[in-house]
């Protein structure tokens, strides 16, 4: 080339580029995208992008009768649909006026515990394979799957258990299942110091996710973070404790807190939880066989049932945080409107954009795992 | 205690013009406020109530009413209750204005009601499409959407009738059940 035809590339002015980070990546918890903005491995700028797994739940609930409701709701958030029911079905209990029976009351909040511990475990699993350690995936997945077959022989379904109908439970528990809850539950607590030894203490998880994500107080609350995030900051607020539903206030537990905020506190919260849960269902099976009566109150032929008008907001305190269903009914037989609130409308929008940002790349994906981030709650 | 949060809750509103309080059970207030008064009541509630969490804004089309009715339920971590501050609004033009300066978490329940209702909220971070990115047709939301409708306009039905299934099912095997196995 001539010295006189050169001509000098304008460069922009600055190196930044843009990435598509999901909504096809393992480092992603379901189908999500964030798109980054990105200086080296530093993000600049992050914005989520949802709408994948969209499907139209509150529009399809408004079509269909009251009951056929309880097969859609589970469907929201796939790792922990029991909230989802329990949450629906409250409201609609309270729009109903109907009294749930103590023991139907006792086998709900076993039936939530067991599906946090099961999401927990699915969550470590995810958090370490962002992190590099497969094992810990491999083995949460598993003991996930005992609890699972727990959830098979009380309801029926593994994942989507459909079990719980406002006014009650669809049936009472089997012959002996709560020696083998009791089985489970002692299994999982023999197999926590090896978790530990695994995940919780190892370095490499320490070592990444300390001061990785980090948020404070003021932080959390302004962006209405909730549930185990929350706690990580140091706040002792639970909705169990704070709003309690079913029986929560005669249960004896301890909120787990952790101060630091980060991806680390987060995590450690939720391991403390998992040993809270295993508490509390182990009280619930002290109590339920001394506690007898139905398992739901009688109520209107389902088929034809027109719930009272009114409105009820009801809110559960689930593995990621505070679900809440606000049901309307105008006297029919359809709900007129539900709004669904996931926790993670609030932690894979903005809290996830505020935390990546300023943050690397190879974070994002440890950032949103130790989120608990459960994208199809936000599509709904 | 309920007592004493409505009495808490009746000196608070004592000067916004035509709020009213109603308790629905415990830890549930329900507050109806004008529309134009709703952005002074929310700074009351969360400055001198203590209601800093927003837990959600909720959207109902009252398409009778030609209305929208937003609901602001925001919870109390001291007096542990949760107020909903009911208001409504014209269906036309269907704007409103945002709280995104009181409670931060409004800018997603914002950004989602106007893409599933079609509701304006000034002064909100961002009202671009987030969930229904591909969507041109109406909100979806809106009672006047027929979804059903959509797709039997949209769509057309086609009958399945591939070569390989035709010759699976006159071979009696395949998705038929072979007469002798029809239970009677």
């Amino acid at each position: 080339m001539r010295p006189e035809n050169y001509q000098a590339i304008n460069h922009p002015p600055s190196h930044e580029y843009e990435l598509n980070f999901g909504p096809n990546h393992p480092g992603i918890e379901g189908n999500y995208a964030l798109k980054v903005k990105l200086q080296g491995d530093q993000v600049v700028e992050a914005h989520a992008d949802g709408g994948y797994l969209h499907r139209g739940f509150e529009k399809l609930m408004e079509g269909r009768l009251w009951i056929q409701n309880i097969a859609l709701v589970p469907r929201i958030c796939v790792p922990d649909p029991v909230p989802m029911e329990m949450a629906y079905s409250l409201a609609v209990e309270e729009l109903g006026g109907l009294e749930v029976p103590i023991r139907a009351q006792w086998i709900r909040v076993m039936q939530l515990e067991l599906s946090r511990i099961a999401a927990h475990l699915f969550t470590f699993g995810g958090h370490a394979a962002t992190t590099g350690m497969y094992t810990t995936m491999y083995w949460g997945v598993a003991d996930r799957d005992l609890f699972l077959d727990l959830f098979e022989e009380l309801t029926g379904g593994r994942v989507y258990h459909i079990y719980n109908i406002p006014g009650g439970v669809r049936r009472d528990i089997p012959d002996g299942y709560l020696d083998r809850v009791t089985s489970t539950l002692d299994y999982l607590e023999s197999r926590l110091p090896d978790y530990d030894n695994l995940f919780f203490t190892n370095q490499v998880f320490v070592k990444r996710a300390t001061g990785t994500g980090t948020m404070t107080q003021q932080q959390a609350l302004e962006w209405g973070v909730t549930g185990p995030n929350l706690r990580a900051t140091g706040l002792k607020l639970d909705v169990r404790r704070d709003d309690p539903y079913l029986v929560y206030d005669e249960i004896d537990f301890d909120i787990a807190t952790e101060e630091a905020g980060d991806a680390w506190a987060r995590t450690l919260v939720r391991r403390k939880e998992l040993q809270q849960s295993i508490r509390i269902v182990r009280q619930v099976i002290e109590r339920l066989p001394s506690i007898g009566g139905p398992i739901r109150c009688p109520i209107p032929n389902p088929l034809a049932w027109n719930v009272p008008a009114g409105e009820a907001y009801a809110r559960i305190d689930s593995s990621k945080g505070e679900v809440a269903y606000y049901v309307v009914s105008t006297g029919g037989d359809k709900p007129y409107r539900v709004h669904v609130r996931g926790p993670s409308s609030m932690h894979a929008v903005q809290v996830l954009e505020n935390l990546v940002t300023g943050g690397r790349l190879e974070d994002v994906a440890q950032i949103m795992f130790s989120l608990d981030a459960c994208p199809p709650e936000v599509d709904r | 205690m309920s007592q004493e949060l409505t009495r808490m809750l009746d000196t608070l509103t004592k000067d916004i013009a035509g709020a009213k309080v109603t308790l629905k059970r415990a830890r549930r207030m329900r507050i109806d406020v004008d529309a134009d008064a709703l952005p002074a009541l929310l700074e009351l509630l969360q400055g001198r109530g203590s209601y800093v969490h927003l837990s959600a804004i909720s959207c109902v089309d009252w398409i009778d009413d030609n209305q929208f009715e937003l609901v602001y339920h925001v919870w109390s971590y001291e007096s542990n209750s949760l107020v909903s501050a009911h208001t409504r609004i014209p269906r036309d033009p269907g704007v409103y204005l945002s709280i995104y300066d009181l409670y931060k978490p409004a800018a997603f329940f914002e950004r989602d009601i106007h893409e599933m209702f079609g509701l304006y909220f000034e002064g909100s971070p961002s009202m671009e499409k987030f969930i229904l990115t591909e969507w041109e047709g109406p909100p979806p939301m809106r009672k006047d959407f027929d979804a059903e409708a959509w797709v039997r306009d949209t769509f057309t039905e086609r009958d399945y009738n591939p070569e390989w299934l035709k010759e699976l099912t006159d071979a009696g095997g395949g998705i038929a059940i072979r007469p002798q196995d029809i239970r009677k």
